[in-house]
């Protein structure tokens, strides 16, 4: 039969046996599939051919783990379905031996019934469970006792486990008389022993046939292989477990076994390799199967690989996460506040220059990678943002101040819950792209979209381990290769060892285990709240030393913190902060407006120790000098010999425009310009002179900015579709599927009063449709501003839209909200 | 929460609360690896520095040691970064090693090749190296040992000194320990040196260093290099060995100015050492003089420049340094630890006064108001001359009279940096004075005659800064200074901090110019004692003369 005539058929029972799945297996198949209902199709005809895309199978056989796909695979090299039986021994001699068993039993592939069992533990619930979930994806369907894979699956696997194709494909182009004498060399190298070969139809088939025929005899290939060299044999094994073609020069010469000097030229001679091309062979499926001993996989475990690693101390890890979750939460805070008041550029290309990169990196006491995890934490948190395109800096969002209020376990959840779905790998900066181009900082190509995938498994891995065990880095990636053998390579390998640094300085891990904050982020059940009593508690007060520090040994209270922050330098931070006073430092409180009696009065009531007498008498010595020489702004002065004038024109009514004050008895000061003085002097009948003035002092503050940057979209999780919208994909399919078999036409139009209620209401109906999938009739103003009635069954609403299945148009539809004049019961 | 003594600080630095109860439990776990920066009255200051892991490293610590210790005392959790570092630090060392081969000599060995190739690139080590006889070892010409071991100090990667210390010729040495014992701290830090093989002893003024020397030599039993800061020093390191030891007169040497003899144990000073005649150091044969087994560096942080190129050739042989106060205000410190040796022991200053091993003492800041003609005068004067100037003010003279008044019947030193100052206060004050060009003869006379209580008040220049043994006075009277010196000011409350017969504490002021550099500097020069735990009163002048 021709596949194209198989195809058909298949395709046909493959639609019939996915409408017969329930509700239920249908609701699992679109939430681990959420692709397929990315427009919702019509209905299951509509579905199955989706299914059966090579995009969708190949997404879909992404997903598997190396067992289930192995169970694919094997499935798919068999010509007719298979019971489940002869799949489970078929995949038996894959599984690897018993570390008793001799070694010399691989290559025979005879294994002791005592052996066997011992392997096969393991096997059949592993079996069980790669069976059900591959029925539920859809990628085999059929009864236990013929299992067939689903139309596209087979494709997709090509070639499987590393096979090279099928004899008969290899000899396809081959010249019919070069056959016609493989055909005959084999068959005169393999018959002695046998009776001649029978005249049957098989004189009657193509050669090429006919070499397919013998090759596909594993007897004939046993005694082929006899005959080679060691060395040939050698060849053969190189290639038997994949990749299954090699590249020699001159692969099409011609040779027959008599003539067969080289390795190679033995082995093609015997059809064992296949030419493919002028410099290339490749390995027949047929041979490789002989050669594999008969099975398709080596070493095939049915359970995932153990995550072997260091048992930590679970209380230790969790201090330790604590300690480096409040660590970041502060540089992030502290990285904010320098760049409020001294924001580095936006590059034209965008990105942060590597200098202002570095200059965080020392700001911070981090090396640069460090930093750059912390900069773009707090860029795709919405914290910092570009100001502009043009001479754009980078600059705390308003965003910044509501999270700076935040307690800082809050502050950490809204950190890490952006970092586990960010789709940026910060861990390349620094690094060259395809292109040669330097990876910056913030910069848009930092974008990769395996990112947050990777990231979530690879923590997904951390949460399998034990509790408390810090898997090895080889450990975890074994693990994720097992998870997703299809979605692996060198680049994945990489972010998923960046994922491990990462979470360790965001505090998710601790000495490399995951911690007790760190799973409950990944559960998203209360971060917060699992942090909360592993941080140190805020202390309020310090301790005061005569050599002018002061030791909070601990995270101070905010109003505590911002105080010592006013009146003393910072000289040292971590777990405790060290604080010194100095001349300068008690000056910048005295400017902020604190009295010295004051300062001492805090120093008192926040000590735990005496204040010493150094500290009392810096304090009251800065401020016996401080303020002692005044500097103010005026833009024009009065001076004038004799004080009645001046006492005279401070009286003056007319003067009080001019803004002035006494600033000795022959001074006056005027806010107003000097010719504006002037002039109104003379109005007012005086007659002044101007002086030359060499200009005034402008005292200028560099002020905390902000800027109104746009947040970057987050990236949803990779957690599939919600319920409510799966079982609403599913109903809107078998609705759709209903009307599309019976070729039913649209739904009535319900008569009546097209419903109305009040917005909020509406609202609420709808999403309670929703929850319970049940229809309802709504009013709505389609584009023209038609009043019409429908009677939908509700999906999902975001965004203002409503999406639905229109029975009155037999059609999904999105419906804007806002014209959704009201709903009411279908009854 | 673990409630542990110990704060660990992102950049480094460990904080010890000292009134907690596992306070000194937690010192003794983090003192061989983080150095003593602080320590005043509630929290001290430790930092991990590479040269403390190192050292560590070289004592038998490994970094599983110093994580436990840390993670241990620690009240929160340990940063991450700091514990990887720590760990990598610590790896650093031994993958180099000096050692000794029976067919090349010295050579420089290493674990790991790729060390090697670094450091063989290196220029400044290029040059000390020399045949590389096979690929893990490099000949090393036997004068450049010090040097190198510099050199790898600064590449990051120390070399462990295997190759051992020469013994030196033999003399018999021993403690007379008759009417005296050894203080156990003495006792410590004389072992601790010895099994360290070369280092630092550092000790507080008055604490008895010359007794840990003594102690030392009686390990070495080899003869003995004292190398000292002075003539008077030398006399008194004579004194002391005659006191403490078996050694007599005809066994001691003295190698100064005036006499050049070459004995068993020979007492130089680096003034002598580092005199040049027509460009030659003409002394220098000294070291070569006799096979030392020991060479004592008194006041190892006065350490000369000359004399640091000289020890950089003395690596075979074993080295004591001896300080109380290791700041050098030219950052040489790490010189010092590299030539010399690491720092061997270590005693805060206020620990030893709770033990009655140096007197307690009080440290006060006069702070003197400039009357308005000084005020006036000082804001005229030049840059250079401002600090003369304000610290010289006749206004301190007055105070200085009125504080030695409020003192009478006490042994008072009146300090000072400016001789014609000097001059004048001892004028005033009706004492003798000590600088610069009295002779020998007569600093011992008065220096005597000041133990013997037959003077109540001497002043002295910065010639009495250091070793000048005193132990009656009890009040000692700063008027001006050399700048910010920290070590300067520490070394002078070092001169009262012997203990007193009766038992009592001792008084250091500290006369200051109010709102001038000489404020700034007395800062400055109070920081290394206000980080030892000493805090200073500070009153003003009026007071003190009010109630004088």
């Amino acid at each position: 039969m021709s596949p194209e005539v198989r195809w058909g058929t298949l395709d046909a029972e493959f639609t019939a046996w996915l409408r017969e799945r329930s509700d239920e297996q249908l609701k699992a198949l679109v939430t681990a599939r959420p692709e397929l209902v990315t427009p919702v199709p019509a209905h299951v005809d509509g579905l199955a051919a989706r299914m059966s895309t090579p995009s969708a199978v190949g997404r879909a056989l992404d997903r598997l783990d190396r067992f289930a796909l192995a169970v694919a695979e094997t499935l798919s090299v068999q010509a007719e379905p298979v019971p489940c039986d002869a799949l489970r021994a078929l995949l038996l001699p894959a599984l690897p031996r018993p570390a008793t068993a001799p070694a010399a039993a691989a290559g025979t592939g005879a294994e002791t019934p005592d052996e066997l069992v011992e392997t096969a533990q393991g096997l059949d619930p592993a079996l069980g469970a790669a069976l059900e979930r591959l029925r539920m994806l859809g990628l085999i369907y059929g009864p236990d006792r013929a299992l067939t894979p689903a139309p596209g699956v087979t494709e997709a696997l090509d070639p499987p486990a590393g096979l090279g194709p099928p004899a008969a494909e290899v000899f396809r182009h081959h010249p019919t008389e070069a056959l016609e004498a493989l055909a005959a060399d084999i068959a005169t190298e393999t018959t002695p022993s046998e009776a001649v070969e029978p005249a049957d139809p098989a004189e009657a088939r193509s050669p090429r046939a006919r070499v397919a025929g013998l090759l596909g005899d594993p007897v004939v290939v046993e005694r082929l292989l006899d005959h080679v060299s060691a060395q040939a044999r050698a060849a053969l094994d190189e290639l038997a477990w994949g990749p299954p073609s090699g590249r020699l020069p001159n692969a099409r010469r011609e040779v027959s076994i008599a003539a067969a000097q080289s390795p190679i030229e033995q082995l093609l001679a015997r059809g064992l390799l296949g030419a493919t091309g002028e410099e290339s062979v490749v390995l027949p499926r047929e041979v490789a199967m002989v050669l594999r001993g008969g099975r398709l996989h080596r070493d095939l475990s049915p359970t995932p690989p153990p995550l072997d690693g260091i048992q930590r101390d679970r209380s230790l890890v969790d201090r330790t996460a604590a300690g480096q979750a409040f660590t970041f939460v502060r540089t992030v805070e502290e990285l904010c506040e320098r760049w409020s008041v001294d924001p580095p550029g936006v590059l034209r290309a965008g990105g942060l220059a590597v200098r202002d990169l570095k200059r965080a990196a020392q700001l911070l006491d981090l090396p640069d990678w460090e930093a750059a995890l912390v900069i773009e934490v707090a860029h795709a948190a919405g914290l910092i943002a570009s100001s502009g395109s043009v001479d754009g800096e980078w600059l705390p969002t308003a965003a910044y101040d509501a999270w700076r209020v935040k307690s800082t376990e809050d502050r950490w959840a809204v950190l890490t819950s952006t970092w586990l779905t960010m789709d940026r790998a910060p861990g390349l900066v620094g690094e060259r792209d395809d292109r040669d181009r330097l990876l910056n900082a913030l910069h848009p190509d930092l974008r990769r979209s395996a990112a947050h995938e990777v990231r979530g498994r690879t923590l997904a891995v951390l949460a399998a381990a034990d509790p408390g065990v810090a898997p090895a880095v080889e450990s975890v990636l074994a693990r994720l290769a097992w998870d997703q053998p299809r979605r692996r390579g060198p680049f994945r390998d990489r972010l998923a060892e960046l994922t491990l640094r990462e979470a360790e300085h965001v505090g998710v891990t601790g000495l490399g285990a995951l911690s007790v904050h760190g799973r409950a982020l990944l559960r998203a059940t209360g971060p917060a709240e699992a942090l909360r009593p592993l941080l140190p508690k805020p202390v309020d007060h310090v301790l005061l030393q005569a050599d002018l520090t002061a030791v909070a040994p601990g995270p101070l209270t905010s109003e505590l913190g911002r105080w010592l922050a006013l009146a003393a330098d910072v000289e040292s931070k971590g777990g405790a902060t060290v604080y010194r006073f100095g001349d300068a430092s008690i000056r910048r409180a005295l400017d902020a407006g604190q009295a010295a009696d004051e300062l001492i009065a805090m120093l008192e009531r926040h000590s735990a120790t005496p204040v010493p007498q150094p500290l009392r008498y810096l304090v009251s010595d800065v401020a016996r000098r401080h303020g002692r020489i005044r500097v103010g702004t005026a833009s024009a002065y009065i001076r004038c010999d004799d004080p009645a004038v001046l006492d005279e024109l401070t009286a003056d009514r007319r003067a009080v425009a001019l803004r002035l004050r006494r600033l000795a008895p022959t001074v006056l000061a005027s806010k107003t310009s000097r010719a504006t003085l002037v002039d109104s002097l003379r109005a007012m009948g005086y007659a002044p002179v101007a002086e030359s003035l060499d200009g005034d002092v402008l005292v200028t503050r560099a002020d905390a900015r902000r800027t109104e940057g746009p947040a970057l979209a987050r990236v949803q999780g990779g957690g599939g579709p919600e319920p409510e919208v799966a079982a609403a994909a599913v109903r809107a399919i078998r609705a759709g599927d209903d009307a599309h078999r019976a070729v039913r036409g649209p739904a009535e139009t319900p008569a009546g009063q097209i419903p109305r209620s009040p917005a909020t209401a509406t609202i609420l109906a709808l999403q309670e449709a929703i929850r319970q999938g049940a229809r309802v009739w709504i009013g709505y103003l389609d584009s023209q501003g038609h009043a019409t009635s429908r009677i939908l069954e509700p999906a999902r609403m975001e965004g203002g839209y409503l999406t639905a299945y229109d029975e009155t148009r037999a059609a999904i539809h999105r419906f804007a909200l806002h014209r959704i004049t009201g709903v009411a019961d279908v009854n | 929460m673990n409630d542990g003594p110990l704060i660990v600080q992102s950049d480094k630095t460990l904080l010890l609360e000292v009134e907690h109860e596992r306070a000194g439990a937690c010192r003794k776990a983090i003192a061989p690896f983080a150095e003593l920066e602080r320590a005043p009255e509630h929290v001290h200051t430790y930092r991990v520095t590479p040269l403390a892991l190192w050292n560590a490293r070289a004592a038998g610590h490994d970094a599983e040691q110093v994580i436990d210790a840390l993670i241990s005392f620690s009240r929160y959790p340990v940063p991450h970064a700091l514990l990887v570092d720590v760990a990598e630090t610590m790896a650093r060392y031994g993958r180099l090693r000096l050692e000794k081969h029976p067919m090349h000599g010295l050579v420089l060995t290493s674990t790991d090749r790729a060390v090697l190739e670094e450091v063989l690139r290196a220029k400044k080590i290029q040059p000390l190296l020399g045949e590389r006889f096979d690929p893990d070892s490099v000949a090393v010409h036997p004068s450049e040992r010090g040097n190198v071991k510099q050199q790898l100090l600064k590449l990051g990667w120390p070399a462990e000194d295997l190759a051992g210390y020469v013994d030196g010729e033999a003399h018999p040495i021993a403690l007379a320990e008759h009417d005296w014992t050894l203080r156990p701290y003495q006792k410590d830090a004389a072992d601790s040196f010895w099994h360290g093989g070369s280092g630092v002893v550092v000790l507080p003024c008055g604490a008895g260093k010359t007794i840990v020397g003594a102690a030392a030599m009686a390990h070495a039993q080899a003869t003995t290099l004292i190398l000292v800061t002075n003539t008077v020093s030398a006399h008194q390191w004579k004194q002391e060995l005659l006191k403490r030891t078996t050694l007599t007169e005809a066994e001691i040497g003295e190698y100064t100015g005036s006499k050049k003899e070459i004995r068993p144990v020979t007492i130089a000073t680096y003034q002598v050492m580092t005199t040049r005649r027509q460009g030659v150091y003409r002394h220098l044969e000294l070291f070569d003089a006799r096979d030392w087994g020991l060479v004592v560096y008194d006041e190892v942080h006065l350490l000369p420049a000359p004399i640091f190129r000289m020890t950089a050739d003395l690596q075979a042989r074993r080295r004591l340094g001896l300080t109380a106060t290791l700041v050098r205000e030219d950052g040489r410190e790490g010189d010092v630890f590299s030539l010399i040796g690491p720092k061997r022991y270590d005693a805060p200053w206020k620990e030893m006064e709770t033990q009655g091993w140096i007197a307690p003492a009080d440290c006060v800041e006069v702070r003197v108001t400039l009357t308005d003609e000084e005020r006036l005068a000082y804001a005229m004067s030049d840059s250079e001359e401002r600090y003369r100037f304000c610290s010289t003010t006749p206004s301190k003279t007055r105070v200085t009279e009125a504080l030695v008044r409020r003192h009478l019947g006490e042994q008072v030193l009146v300090i000072g940096q400016y001789i014609d100052q000097l001059d004048e206060l001892a004028d005033h004050l009706n004492a003798p004075v000590i600088k610069g060009e009295t002779r020998i003869k007569e600093r011992e006379r008065l220096f005597q005659a000041f133990r013997d209580k037959e003077i109540q008040v001497l002043v002295v220049s910065k010639v009495a800064n250091f070793s000048i043994d005193l132990p009656e006075a009890a009040v000692a009277i700063q008027v001006s200074g050399t700048f910010g010196s920290r070590q300067e000011e520490a070394q002078r409350l070092g001169r009262i901090l012997r203990p007193k017969a009766d038992g009592g504490g001792a008084r250091f002021y500290s006369v200051v110019s109010r709102d001038t550099v000489d404020q700034e500097f007395a800062a400055h020069r109070q920081r290394f004692l206000a980080e030892q735990g000493y805090a200073y009163n500070i009153v003003d002048a009026d007071d003190v003369m009010r109630g004088a």
